[in-house]
């Protein structure tokens, strides 16, 4: 297997790495740099539980992605929403809303919310679901999610204050 | 009035930061130095077959190879994945008749997926690449899917002890005739004027937990074998693993992870045997066992799935006389949980309506399915689905209002529950049934809908459901709790029981913060490892806050107590003249008498002699709690679901518009956490009924083990949701708390099928009512008006 030497930023860091051109972004980001708030949940790009937010607030699976591709790209996961220790506006409606309870999708479910958040500040209940069919909850029926979605919305910080396109703003 | 100030509110979670910025460290995030990787080679292409030839030889060669292992590597003793065989008396076990029919190898498939032999390598895709080069040669055997193919006299036994393939049926002693019930229901039947009575199939569902099982292992270099799982119950675990490998448990050591999902699939064992296995051919070397979704669909158990056949009697002014009823469950390969859901489907169709008479016969049988076991709801959506639509035929034919005849003839304070002779403490069904048929409008619905026409049609149902709080009598109900306080006042609680997801642990600290009158952040929980906490049965049959809040309730009030002495003997008051609000403990006819607990907690850790007086400074001893509690009760949990759907009978797509969960929950600890409980348990419950089940072909190889290919319910399929908590705190649960962790998924079942036969005047017995199911009942039987039916109106 071949091998090729990437840039990715990643949550503002700039990783010099060298990978196997058959490693996907999911294997990259929790094998080889240690950051598992990335979580497998299928492997086939069906439960959303892998995804992340590219610069454009592109929200994408990275099981199905393969890292050899990303190439200078920017990558912010669940962790580089906020500073260390802090949550942002998304994450404190998750929070909030107590739309959050294994866990394990969570990561997905608020990169997803900045994503549909990026090109639509106010969306309807009905754009909020569809935006997230492709993230899957087993725990809480989306009902509190969909209020946390509903909630982020409306305590995003103005753009101007914002900085970066997706918002990586702490609300706090 | 209640006068609690944290118990009743909606505090935030416990875990919820760690989990929005990924913090939070499933098994799988776990990372240790030198760690091996372990690969369990599956037979995948048979369901039923012996290994005739297994070469590991180019396997042990490939790169990155550590170790192969094959059946003769590993200890040669049998486990039942399961835990019901902990849980009860060694003389009710042998009555069960408990086996231990599991291997951690086999030679003998029983099921796809089942355990060939191990690599450890060191890195995944090394141990992924040797997996691919073990050659193994099978001899296939017949497969049995139903109950119906393996209990023929010529199938191959799946296992000695059991013949004809029937797993389990409900025990002669404590059953006479195999049946639970009474009464003499063949003498109530002639007595009845009007008689329902079908076959039903109810499916095979999966959790679909969305963290995939993964394990961690390793012997370290004092032979302890530590096990890090993301099981509901450690302690149980760590007692099965010790008596696998032979082990006294004090070497073994537990160490739950963050739980990503549960619904009963981690309840008991599923890799740990094949991870510590792993882990004890390379001591010192941790070992992580990861598995691929594929590969968690059908190495985890799922629902019962079977047939279902039920018969009821009534009298004509609706009185019910008898229900006569047998189901039938599918197991899968091995034993694990044969005797649970055999039992409960019965025990919840005893405990929810006045049935003079009642015969409910159990009996699980060998198939080669994947295996089942215990799934949230534990037998109570399979009788949901049967009962509740043979009662609203009933009330078709009768013309009586479901509503109606349900608040006339359920169960309630002072009847028996779903135990013989452990009677409702509480019951708020009626209340569940008038707030649900107000939120959804149900008479005025019920009116509309009687008389219909066009292609789309609607239709409101209802259904009720009884649940538990714990398991006891017929399980053991044991938790250990330990609490401490700190010089400082603030408190540290260990207890064993994992916290799933559902927010228990949050509701736990809610109970002791009240319970000691401290702040809500001067108090921790943790579940520690297996080695310092104490004994706990484990996250299952709803029980966490019931049984573990009572436990922690018990435990704090003895701290409380021991703090009310210390300032008694201060303040120169009975200590029961003292209160504690915010860790002021003060006499309560005279606030002003007062000392911080601070004071006491300080002086008991740090106690000092003083040199020059040779005066001791307060009380000496650090102030530890401790109660190894069992529960007296099992308080049922009520719910009432009501339905609203829309059938388009062209296409025969059943569109659900609104679920309304009413629910009789006791008192809600955390309402916010209870209402995700009875939201989550909708979507799962709309699964069951409408969309969710395991296909296997012809061979038992499953076709849909992805979430393409098996549908749950997405965020645009859900109904608008109500959820109700009706509040009348149980005299026995802590604060009045009932459980909620299962039950809400129960009732949405029999709503929904209810509510479209209300639409098309159709029953349909085979769940999940897909629109195939849906066309091919209106092909046979016609779209009717339900106003049509006979005296319905």
């Amino acid at each position: 297997m071949k091998n090729r030497d990437i840039t990715l930023h990643i949550n503002g860091e700039e990783c010099r790495l060298n990978v196997a051109v058959n490693r996907t972004l999911l294997e990259v980001l929790r094998d080889q740099l240690g950051m598992t708030e990335t979580k497998y949940g299928c492997g086939t790009g069906e439960c959303g539980a892998c995804t992340v937010l590219l610069e454009d607030g592109k929200a994408i699976n990275s099981c199905l992605t393969l890292a050899a591709t990303m190439d200078g790209k920017r990558i912010t996961t669940a962790a580089g929403l906020s500073d260390f220790g802090r949550v942002n506006h998304i994450q404190q409606a998750f929070i909030d809303e107590a739309a959050i309870q294994c866990g394990y999708c969570t990561p997905g479910m608020v990169l997803k919310t900045a994503s549909l958040l990026a090109t639509n500040r106010d969306p309807s209940d009905e754009e909020i679901r569809h935006a997230l069919e492709g993230n899957i909850c087993r725990c809480t029926g989306y009902e509190k999610i969909v209020k946390a979605v509903r909630k982020a919305a409306r305590t995003m910080p103005a753009p101007a204050a914002c900085g970066a396109e997706t918002c990586t703003e702490v609300a706090q | 009035m209640n006068r609690e100030t944290i118990v009743g509110t909606s505090a935030p979670r416990v875990d919820v930061r760690d989990k929005a910025t990924g913090q939070a460290l499933y098994a799988a995030d776990i990372d240790l130095p030198g760690m091996l990787y372990g690969k369990v080679v599956r037979c995948w292409e048979h369901a039923h077959a012996r290994v005739v030839r297994l070469d590991l030889s180019a396997a042990a060669k490939s790169p990155g190879v550590v170790r192969v292992l094959g059946p003769q590597d590993v200890t040669a003793n049998r486990y039942n994945s399961s835990v019901l065989d902990l849980m009860v008396s060694e003389q009710m076990h042998d009555m069960l008749g408990d086996i231990e029919d599991q291997r951690i190898f086999t030679d003998h498939v029983k099921f796809q997926g089942d355990a060939i032999c191990g690599i450890i390598a060191k890195s995944e895709e090394a141990a992924e690449r040797a997996a691919a080069k073990v050659i193994v040669e099978y001899e296939p055997l017949p497969v049995y899917l139903t109950a119906d193919a393996s209990k023929q006299p010529d199938a191959i036994r799946f296992t000695p002890e059991k013949p004809g393939n029937l797993a389990f049926q409900l025990p002669e002693p404590m059953f006479p005739g195999h049946a639970l019930g009474g009464g003499d229901v063949e003498a109530a039947m002639r007595d009845a004027d009007l008689v329902v009575e079908d076959v039903f199939y109810v499916p095979k569902q999966k959790q679909c937990q969305m963290e995939p099982h993964a394990y961690i292992a390793k012997l370290d270099s004092t032979g302890r074998l530590n096990c890090w799982t993301s099981s509901q119950m450690p302690k149980l675990v760590q007692a099965k693993l010790a008596k696998l490998f032979g082990l006294p448990m004090s070497l073994v050591k537990v160490t739950p992870t963050v739980i990503g999902g549960g619904f009963g699939t981690r309840l008991g064992l599923i890799s740990e045997p094949q991870a510590c296995a792993m882990a004890m051919s390379v001591p010192g070397h941790a070992v992580k066992l990861l598995t691929l979704r594929e590969e968690d669909w059908v190495i985890s158990p799922s629902r019962h799935p079977g047939k279902y056949w039920m018969k009821i009697g009534f009298r004509k002014d609706g009185t019910p006389l008898a229900c006569d009823a047998r189901f039938e469950n599918y197991k899968g390969g091995y034993y694990l949980d044969a005797s649970g859901t055999a039992f409960t489907a019965g025990a919840w169709l005893g405990g929810m309506y006045k049935f003079p008479a009642l015969r409910y016969k159990g009996e699980s049988y060998f198939t080669n399915q994947g295996l089942t076991g215990a799934y949230r709801g534990y037998g109570n959506p399979q009788t949901n689905f049967v009962l509740e639509q043979l009662i609203d035929r009933a009330c078709a034919q009768m013309g009586a209002d479901p509503v109606e005849w349900r608040k006339q003839w359920h169960k309630g304070v002072g009847d028996d529950g779903w135990c013989p002779g452990v009677t409702y403490p509480s019951c708020a069904l009626d209340e569940c049934l008038d707030r649900g048929a107000a939120a959804i409008g149900w008479s005025e619905k019920r009116r509309q809908y009687a008389h219909q026409s066009g292609t789309v049609r609607r239709g409101v149902g209802v259904a009720v459901m009884n649940h538990t709080s714990g398991a006891m009598p017929m399980l053991l109900e044991h938790t250990a709790c330990t609490v401490k306080l700190n010089e400082d006042a603030t408190a540290e609680i260990l207890f064993a029981c994992s916290d799933m997801g559902q927010g228990s642990h949050t509701a736990l600290k809610q109970i002791a913060a009240e319970t000691l009158g401290f702040p809500f952040d001067h108090v921790q929980l943790s579940s520690g490892t297996s080695d310092v906490a104490g004994f706990d049965i484990g996250a299952h049959a709803s029980r966490t806050i019931y049984v573990g809040g009572a436990a922690v309730k018990k435990a704090c009030e003895d701290v409380r107590r021991q703090l009310l002495e210390r300032a008694g003997r201060h303040l120169q008051v009975s200590p029961d003249e003292l209160d504690i609000r915010d860790k002021r403990i003060f006499v309560k006819a005279d606030p002003a008498r007062a000392i911080e607990a601070e004071t006491i907690t300080r002086a008991g850790v740090y106690h000092f002699i003083d040199p020059a007086t040779g005066q001791a400074g307060g009380e000496p001893g650090q102030i530890q709690g401790y109660v190894s509690f069992f529960a007296p009760h099992n308080s049922p949990p009520f719910g009432a679901s009501f339905a609203e759907v829309e059938v388009d009978t062209e296409t025969g797509e059943v569109r659900v518009l609104e679920l309304v969960n009413a629910h009789d929950i006791g008192r809600a600890i955390n309402p916010a956490a209870v209402e995700g409980q009875l939201e989550g348990g909708i979507q799962q419950g709309l699964g069951f009924v409408l969309s969710e089940e395991m296909y296997y072909d012809g061979n038992g190889r499953i076709l849909n083990n992805s979430f393409t290919d098996y549908k749950m319910f997405g965020p645009s399929d859900m109904p608008k949701i109500t959820t109700i908590l009706v509040e009348d705190p149980d005299p026995v649960g802590p604060f009045g708390a009932k459980s909620v962790g299962e039950s809400g998924l129960v009732s949405p079942v029999g709503a929904v099928a209810n509510a479209i036969f209300n639409a098309i005047g159709i029953q349909f017995t085979e769940a999940p009512i897909t629109p195939e199911k849906v066309l091919k009942g209106i092909l046979e039987q016609g779209v009717r008006d339900y106003g049509s039916i006979g005296g319905a109106h």
